[in-house]
C-alpha cells in the first residue's frame, strides 16, 4: 500500500486533502509495482504507521486523520497554509510554472479513466470526489512541489528537517541545485494499468532515450540573419539554373521575339467557336442551339431534325396572316409616304410657275415657232376672256362682293377680287405687249447673225460702216423715250441723254482721229454691265468687244493698231491694256484719244529701252546675228520696229510664223537686258563676264577694258586677307602691350626700360599659342585654301562611333575592320540577311512573353545564323502544329 | 533640220545632229541611265527625250525663262529653274510644285542619294530642299556674290560653286559656311566638272583662259593647267574631258594613264553657235551639246561606259523596275549630315575633341610649376631682410604664386560646370500634367 502525498491548497472552509490514495487495482501485478515504487517511509515510521492506522488507506480522510495525529514532527504533514496560496486579496502574483504540460488530451483521458474506476469503487464519499476533481484540475500547477517531493524520497529516504516549511521562498535544497525536475514517469503513474498505458510507457522511454536538451532560442535578429542567409542560398541556387539561358540570350547575336504568333486575322470559325453566351437572349440561344435533342440530331442522319423542325398548320397560318398584315401595313405607309413627299410648298409652286413662265418667254425669244406658238395660246385665252368675260367681275360671286361693298369685305377675299382685276387687266393688254415682243425678237434674230458675222475678219469694215450708221441712227432716235419698262423711268431718260451726248462728242473725235480707216468708236454705253442681244444694244456690244480685242492687244487682231510692239512686251502691254479697259468700263469721261496717245507713249519708251539694251549688249548680238541665217524676214521685222503699228496695222494679217520669229527673236533682248540691269553696277567682275572675247564681239568700254585687265590682280590677296579674318576670328591676335605713361612705374623710368618684361613675356607666349593653333589646322601649309574648321553638326556626331567598340585595342585597326561594307551589293545575298540583321527581331504587335526555363546545354556551340534561321522556322511550324493554345514564348537564339 | 558634219579626227564618224531653232541654248540632263535627256531652251521649250528611240516624250512651252533644268530621281519628274521661281513639273508636263523659296534660281542640281534639290539663286543663296518630304533642309547665304557655276561632287555630294573671284567653294547642306574654299583662278570661274568615277579629279575653268585639274587630296596646287578657256567643262564616265567655248570644242583624254590630259578631237560648230552645255551621255560614245540654235549630238569614242549595272542603273528599265528601284532608293536615302568632305570616315571613332587636358595633365602640370617654385633659390639679403622667418614667408609665397593660376581656372571651370548644371535642371521642366506631382524646392 502506498500513499502519494500532496501539498495542495486548501480552501479556508477545507481542512486539507493533500495526499490521495490510489485505487486498488484488481490486477495484483501492478498494484506490487506501484507499490514498490511509491515512497518509502521508514520502517519507525510504518511502524507507527500501521499502529495507529491498521486498515491503512480505505479513505483519505482515514489518513488525512493519522496524517493530523502525527503531529508536527513529519515534514509532510506540516503543511501550514503557505501565505501566497491563501490568495488574499490577489496580492501575490499567480504562479504559473508550466516546464512541462501534457498534451490535454492525454490527461482527459487519464481523468476519464481515474473518474470511471471511482464510479466502479463506488466506496468514495461524495466529499472526496469534489477534492478530487479540483485536484485535477490544479495537478499542473502543483507539479513542482511534487517532483521535489518524488526527488527527495527517491535520493534519501531520509527525511530532513528543515528549519523552515518549503515553501518558494524556501525552496529545497534540490530546487536550488536544479536537480528537481519532475519526469514524466511520475505524471505517467497515475495511469498505471490503464488502457494504452504500456504503449505510452514505450513512447516515454524511446523519446527519454533520444531526447537532448533543448537549447534556449537564439535572439530574433540573428535568428532572422541566419534565415535570410539560408534564403539567399536557396534563391541563388534557384536562380543558378537560369545562367545558361541568360548567357545564350546575351551572347546571341540577334533574339527572335516573333515565334508562333498568329496576328493574321482569325477565320470566322474560330471566332465562333471562341463564343461564349453571356447575356440572357444569348444564352437563351445557345441553350436551344445547344439542345441535346438538336445535337444529336445533327449527329445523326438529319430525319430526326425534319421531324424536329415541323410546325403546325395552324401556326404556318397564323404566321402568313402576320405577314401580310405587316406589308399591307407597309405598303400603306410607303403610299402615304410617297404621297407626302410629292406634296409642294406654296412657294415651291410659285417659283415653279415663274420658272416655267421664264422658260417659256425664253423659248419664245430663242425659237420663232416656239413663240408663235406661245402667241396663239395667248391670242386664244385673250379671246377667251373678252368672250366669257370671266374675270372682268361679273360673276355672282363677285357682283354680290361688290353689291356688299369692299370695304366690308375680309383681306383674302378683296386680295382674291384684285386678282381678278389683274387678271383680266393682263388678259386685255395682252395684246399690245404680245406685238412688242414679236418685232424685238426678229430684231434680236438679226442681229445675232450679225454678231456672228463681226468675228470674221473680212466683214469687219462692212460691219463698221453698218455700225456707225446704226450708231448715228441711234444717237438720232435717241430722243423716242420707249414707253415702257425700266427705260421709261424718269432718271433712266435722263442718263440715256447724257450718254447720247458724249457718245456724240466720242464719236466725233473718233471719227477725226481714225479718217478713212473706220474704227468709229462711238461709246454709247449702256449704265448696266450685262450684254443684251436686242436690237438697239448689238452694235454697240460688236463696238465694245471689239475695242476690247484691240486693248488687250492679242495676237489675234493681227490688224489692230495695237500690234508688234505689244508683242515685245506682253505681259505689261497686256496690263496695261487691261487697265485701260478697265478705265473704259468705268467712266465714259476719258477720251479714247488720250488713251491712245497714253499707250503710245509707253510703246515709244518700250521700245527706246529695247533698242538700247540692245546697243548696250554687245553679248546677245552675236544671237542676233547667228538668227540672221535662221530668218530672211528679220532684217524687214527689225526695220519694221522703227515704222511699226502703221505699217503693220497695213499689213493687216501678218502670218503667225513671222510674228513668232519676231518674238523669239525679241526676246533674248529683252532678258538678257534685264539681266544685265541686275548685274551692271553692282558687280563689276561680272559685267567683265559677259564681256568674254567672242568672234563677233564688239570692243568694250575702255572702263570695262581697264577692269577687265586688272581684275586678277587682287584676288590673291584678297583671298589672303579673308583667310586671316578667318584665322582671326578663330585664334584672335594677342594684343600688343600698351604702356599707360605714369601707370606702374614713373614715366621716366618707363621710357627707360621700356615695356615690363613680364607682359612682353604675356605677349609672346600668346603669340606662340596662336602659332601653335594655327599650325595645327589641316589648311596650314595651304595657301590657297580655307579648310572650315567648325565643329560638325550635332546630327553628324551620330554618325560616327562614339568610343571604341569592345574587341578592339586600336583605333586603326577597328576602322580598317569597317571597310568591309555590308550591303547586298558586296556579299553574297547568303550573308547579307545575317550581317544585318538586327539585335532584335520582333514583329510589331507581339507582346514579349517573360522568359520561360528551359533545358539549356551551357556549352553547347552556337550555331549558324542561317542553319538556325531555319531551325527557327521548322521550330515555330512545329509548333503551331502542335499547340497553338499554348502561350510561352521561348527566346530563341542563333 | 536635219545636218551632218564632219569630225574632222581620225576615227570620226558622222554625227548626227538635231535641232531646232526653238530650243536656242537648251540646258541638258540625262538621267543616270541615259535614256532618258531632259532640254530646257532658253525661251522656255521644255522636252523629254527618249535617247534609245530618239523619240521626244513630252515638249511642252513654259513661256519664260528657263535657266536650268535637272532630273529628279527619274524621268517621271524634273526640276526647271524659270524666271522668278524653279518648279518641278512631271514627265506629261503637270506642274507639281512651284519652289518659291528657292527664288530665281540660276542653276539646280540634284543629289541623287541624299535627294536633295539644289539651287543657287540670283542674290548667292544657296538652297537645299528634300523633296520626299518637301522640308528645306538648308538655305545659306554664300557672300561670294551671284554665280551661275555649280556642280555637284557625287562623291561626296558636296556642291561646287565657282565665284567671281577665282574661288571655287563647296558646300554641305548642314554647315552655313563653305566647307572648303579654295583659290584655283585668277579670273572669274567659268566651268566646274567632277570625275563621276575617280573622286578626287576635279577640272575648273576659269576666264583668264585656263584649265586646271585637281586632286582632291593634295589640294596645295593644280595636277595640271591647261591652256584654253572653257565656258563649260563635263567629264566622260571614262575620263574623257570635253570643253567648249564659242563655237568651238575640244575633247582631251588622259591617255598615258598618269593624269595628264591631252588633246583628243576637235570639233568646231558652224560658225555663230554659242555653246551653252557640254554632256556625255551615259554609258554611250556620245557627246550632247547644247548651243544657241539647239543641241547636236556627235560621236566620242571610248567616252562611256560600255558595261551598265542594272542594279546601279538600267538603260533598259521596264515601268515596273523603275518602281521597284524608286522605293529601294527611297529606304536607302542618306540623311543630309552624311554630306561631308570624307565620307569615308563615317562609321570610324569620333575625333577626340582636343579641348581640355585630363584632370592628371593638370596635376601634373600643377606638381611641375610647384618643383619650380621649390627650386627658386632666394637672394641672400641683407639687413634682417634674409631672416628665416622672412624667408620662409617669401618660399610659401613664391608657391602660392605659382599655384594661383591653376586655381583659378579650376574655379572657373567649376562654376562653368555651375552654370551648365544650372541651365540643365532648368530646363528639365515636367509636362505641366506632371508638374504637381513634383516636389517644391525648399526655399529658405
Amino acid at each position: 500500500m502506498a500513499e502519494t502525498k500532496r501539498k495542495t491548497r486548501d480552501d479556508g472552509s477545507r481542512q486539507r486533502s493533500s495526499s490521495k490514495k490510489p485505487k486498488t487495482s484488481k490486477k495484483g501485478k501492478s498494484a506490487d509495482k506501484a507499490e514498490r515504487r511509491g515512497p518509502r517511509l521508514p520502517n519507525a515510521l510504518r511502524k507507527e504507521l500501521d499502529r495507529l492506522n491498521p486498515r491503512t488507506a480505505d479513505s483519505d480522510e482515514e489518513i488525512g486523520s493519522d496524517e493530523e495525529a502525527l503531529g508536527q514532527d513529519l515534514y509532510e504533514y506540516e503543511e501550514g497554509l503557505p501565505e501566497e496560496e491563501s490568495k488574499k486579496n490577489r496580492r501575490f502574483d499567480p504562479v504559473d510554472n508550466l516546464d512541462y504540460e501534457l498534451p490535454e488530451d492525454f490527461e482527459d483521458e487519464n481523468v476519464s479513466s481515474d473518474d470511471d474506476n471511482e464510479a466502479r469503487n463506488g466506496g468514495e464519499s461524495e466529499a472526496d470526489d469534489e477534492v478530487k476533481e479540483e485536484n485535477d484540475g490544479r495537478r499542473i500547477g502543483e507539479m513542482p512541489t511534487q517532483t521535489v517531493e518524488g526527488r527527495r524520497k527517491k535520493m534519501n529516504n531520509v527525511v530532513v528537517s528543515e528549519a523552515y516549511p518549503e515553501s518558494e521562498y524556501n525552496p529545497t535544497r534540490d530546487m536550488l541545485e536544479g536537480e528537481g525536475a519532475l519526469s514524466i514517469g511520475d505524471l505517467l503513474d497515475p495511469l498505471q494499468g490503464k488502457h494504452g498505458y504500456s504503449k505510452l510507457k514505450k513512447r516515454v522511454r524511446i523519446l527519454d532515450k533520444k531526447s537532448t536538451p533543448i537549447q534556449a532560442p537564439l535572439p530574433k535578429p540573428v535568428q532572422q540573419r541566419l534565415e535570410r542567409n539560408a534564403a539567399y542560398d536557396k534563391s541563388k541556387e534557384e536562380l543558378r539554373k537560369w545562367e545558361p539561358i541568360v548567357k545564350r540570350n546575351r551572347e546571341a547575336p540577334t533574339i527572335y521575339f516573333d515565334d508562333d504568333r498568329d496576328l493574321g486575322p482569325s477565320s470566322v470559325g474560330t471566332i465562333a467557336s471562341e463564343f461564349e453566351p453571356r447575356t440572357e437572349f444569348e444564352k437563351k440561344m445557345a441553350s436551344l442551339l445547344y439542345d441535346d435533342e438538336v445535337m444529336d440530331a445533327h449527329r445523326k442522319d438529319g430525319s430526326r431534325l425534319l421531324e424536329l423542325n415541323k410546325v403546325s398548320a395552324e401556326d404556318e397560318k397564323d404566321r402568313q396572316n402576320r405577314i401580310a398584315k405587316m406589308r399591307s401595313l407597309l405598303f400603306r405607309h410607303e403610299l402615304k409616304s410617297k404621297h407626302i413627299k410629292n406634296i409642294k410648298s406654296k412657294t415651291y409652286h410659285r417659283l415653279l410657275k415663274k420658272d416655267k413662265l421664264k422658260a417659256n418667254s425664253l423659248q419664245s425669244q430663242m425659237d420663232p415657232e416656239a413663240s408663235k406658238e406661245l402667241a396663239m395660246k395667248q391670242e386664244y385665252e385673250r379671246a377667251k376672256e373678252r368672250m366669257t368675260l370671266r374675270h372682268k367681275g361679273s360673276s355672282k360671286w363677285a357682283k354680290r362682293i361688290k353689291e356688299r361693298g369692299l370695304d366690308v369685305q375680309d383681306d383674302g377675299t378683296r386680295a382674291a377680287i384684285a386678282e381678278q382685276q389683274h387678271l383680266h387687266a393682263q388678259l386685255t393688254r395682252k395684246m399690245n405687249s404680245m406685238k412688242d415682243s414679236d418685232t424685238s425678237s426678229n430684231d434680236t434674230s438679226d442681229d445675232d447673225d450679225v454678231d456672228v458675222n463681226s468675228d470674221d475678219e473680212d466683214r469687219a469694215s462692212k460691219l463698221l460702216e453698218k455700225a456707225k450708221e446704226k450708231t448715228l441712227k441711234l444717237l438720232n432716235e435717241d430722243n423716242e423715250v420707249p414707253n415702257s419698262g425700266v427705260l421709261s423711268l424718269p432718271f433712266m431718260n435722263e442718263a440715256a441723254a447724257e450718254e447720247a451726248k458724249l457718245a456724240l462728242q466720242e464719236y466725233e473725235s473718233w471719227a477725226n482721229q481714225l479718217g478713212d480707216s473706220g474704227g468709229g468708236n462711238p461709246k454709247v454705253g449702256r449704265p448696266s454691265g450685262r450684254m443684251v442681244f436686242n436690237g438697239k444694244d448689238a452694235p454697240e456690244s460688236s463696238k465694245k468687244t471689239k475695242s476690247d480685242n484691240k486693248n488687250r492687244s492679242d495676237n489675234y487682231y493681227g490688224d489692230s493698231d495695237s500690234d508688234s510692239e505689244d508683242d515685245l512686251e506682253p505681259i505689261s502691254i497686256s496690263q496695261h491694256g487691261k487697265y485701260r479697259s478697265n478705265e473704259l468700263m468705268k467712266d465714259a469721261n476719258i477720251s479714247p484719244v488720250l488713251l491712245h496717245e497714253d499707250s503710245e507713249n509707253h510703246k515709244d519708251s518700250f521700245f527706246k529701252q529695247n533698242t538700247d539694251g540692245s546697243v548696250q549688249d554687245p553679248g546677245p548680238q552675236a544671237t542676233h546675228e547667228v538668227s540672221i541665217f535662221a530668218s530672211g524676214t528679220w532684217r524687214k521685222m527689225k526695220n519694221g520696229n522703227d515704222a511699226n503699228a502703221n505699217a503693220n496695222a497695213k499689213k493687216s494679217p501678218a502670218p503667225l510664223q513671222s510674228v513668232e520669229l519676231d518674238q523669239s527673236v525679241q526676246e533674248p533682248v529683252k532678258d538678257l537686258d534685264v539681266d544685265s540691269d541686275a548685274d551692271s553696277e553692282g558687280q563689276m567682275v561680272d559685267g567683265v563676264l559677259s564681256a568674254v572675247p567672242e568672234p563677233s564681239y564688239e570692243l568694250p568700254s575702255q572702263e570695262e577694258l581697264i577692269r577687265q585687265a586688272f581684275a586678277a590682280d587682287n584676288v590673291e590677296d584678297e583671298f589672303k586677307k579673308t583667310k586671316e579674318d578667318i584665322l582671326n576670328e578663330e585664334n584672335p591676335e594677342p594684343e600688343k602691350p600698351v604702356l599707360l605713361p605714369g601707370w606702374g612705374q614713373w614715366t621716366n623710368i618707363q621710357k627707360k626700360k621700356g615695356i615690363p618684361s613680364y607682359m612682353q613675356i604675356e605677349h609672346d607666349s600668346a603669340k606662340k599659342k596662336r602659332e601653335e593653333a594655327l599650325k595645327q589646322r589641316k589648311d596650314a601649309n595651304l595657301k590657297h585654301v580655307i579648310i572650315s574648321e567648325k565643329p560638325p553638326n550635332k546630327k553628324s556626331q551620330n554618325l560616327f562611333t562614339q568610343s571604341l567598340p569592345y574587341p578592339f585595342t586600336s583605333k586603326e585597326v577597328f576602322e580598317q575592320s569597317i571597310r568591309m561594307p555590308l550591303g547586298p551589293e558586296f556579299n553574297p545575298a547568303s550573308m547579307v540577311g545575317a550581317l544585318n540583321r538586327p539585335e532584335v527581331v520582333k514583329k510589331s504587335g507581339v507582346i514579349i512573353k517573360p522568359i520561360e526555363f528551359e533545358e539549356v546545354n551551357a556549352y553547347e556551340k552556337l550555331e549558324g545564323h542561317k542553319k538556325s534561321g531555319q531551325k527557327h522556322k521548322k521550330n515555330r511550324k512545329s509548333k503551331s502544329n502542335s499547340n497553338s493554345g499554348k502561350n510561352m514564348t521561348k527566346l530563341k537564339t542563333k | 533640220m536635219e545636218d551632218q558634219t564632219r569630225l574632222n579626227s581620225p576615227c570620226s564618224r558622222y554625227l548626227k545632229r538635231k535641232e531646232s531653232i526653238r530650243y536656242c541654248c537648251p540646258r541638258l540632263d540625262f538621267t543616270p541611265s541615259g535614256r532618258y535627256m531632259m532640254v530646257g531652251g532658253h525661251k522656255g521649250h521644255l522636252a523629254i527625250v527618249d535617247m534609245k528611240q530618239m523619240s521626244l516624250i513630252k515638249e511642252f512651252q513654259v513661256r519664260e525663262t528657263v535657266r536650268d533644268v535637272v532630273f529628279l530621281h527619274d524621268e517621271t519628274m524634273f526640276a526647271a529653274a524659270q524666271k522668278k521661281y524653279p518648279y518641278i513639273y512631271n514627265r506629261d508636263g503637270t506642274e507639281l510644285h512651284c519652289l518659291k523659296e528657292h527664288g530665281a534660281a540660276l542653276r539646280l542640281r540634284y543629289l541623287e542619294q541624299h535627294r536633295l534639290l539644289a539651287s543657287i539663286n540670283e542674290y548667292g543663296q544657296l538652297h537645299y530642299q528634300d523633296v520626299t518630304d518637301g522640308r528645306m533642309i538648308g538655305s545659306y547665304r554664300t557672300g561670294f556674290g551671284r554665280t551661275d557655276v555649280m556642280q555637284v561632287n557625287r562623291h561626296n555630294a558636296l556642291l561646287a560653286l565657282g565665284h567671281s573671284g577665282g574661288k571655287v567653294t563647296m558646300w554641305s547642306p548642314t554647315s552655313s559656311s563653305a566647307v572648303i574654299e579654295m583659290l584655283c583662278h585668277k579670273g572669274p570661274i567659268s566651268a566646274i566638272a567632277f570625275h563621276p568615277t575617280n573622286r578626287d579629279l576635279m577640272a575648273t575653268s576659269g576666264k583668264e583662259k585656263k584649265v586646271k585639274l585637281w586632286d582632291m587630296r593634295n589640294l596645295k596646287g593644280p595636277l595640271q593647267t591647261l591652256p584654253g578657256q572653257a565656258e563649260t567643262l563635263d567629264f566622260s564616265q571614262k575620263g574623257l574631258l570635253a570643253r567648249g567655248t564659242g563655237s568651238f570644242l575640244q575633247v582631251l583624254r588622259d591617255s598615258s594613264g598618269t593624269q595628264k590630259y591631252e588633246k583628243y578631237m576637235t570639233h568646231p560648230l558652224v560658225k555663230g553657235y554659242q555653246i551653252e552645255k557640254v554632256l556625255f551621255r551615259p554609258y554611250e560614245d556620245v557627246l550632247c551639246i547644247g548651243h544657241s540654235m539647239g543641241w547636236s549630238s556627235i560621236l566620242i569614242p571610248g567616252s562611256g561606259n560600255p558595261n551598265f549595272d542594272t542594279w546601279v542603273a538600267n538603260p533598259f528599265e521596264t515601268p515596273k523596275q523603275r518602281r521597284e528601284r524608286e522605293v529601294h532608293s527611297l529606304l536607302d536615302k542618306l540623311p543630309p549630315e552624311t554630306i561631308m568632305f570624307d565620307p569615308t570616315k563615317i562609321g570610324t571613332v569620333k575625333p577626340p575633341r582636343k579641348e581640355k587636358p585630363t584632370k592628371e595633365e593638370k596635376e601634373a602640370e600643377l606638381e611641375a610649376a610647384l618643383e619650380v617654385a621649390k627650386d627658386i633659390v632666394p637672394k641672400k639679403k641683407t639687413k634682417g631682410r634674409s631672416k628665416p622667418s622672412k624667408m620662409k614667408k617669401k618660399k610659401q609665397e613664391i608657391i602660392a604664386n605659382a599655384k594661383r593660376p591653376f586655381l583659378e581656372q579650376q574655379m572657373k571651370e567649376d562654376e562653368q560646370m555651375a552654370r551648365k548644371k544650372q541651365k540643365g535642371m532648368e530646363q528639365v521642366e515636367l509636362p505641366t500634367s506632371l508638374q504637381r506631382f513634383a516636389r517644391k524646392k525648399v526655399t529658405i
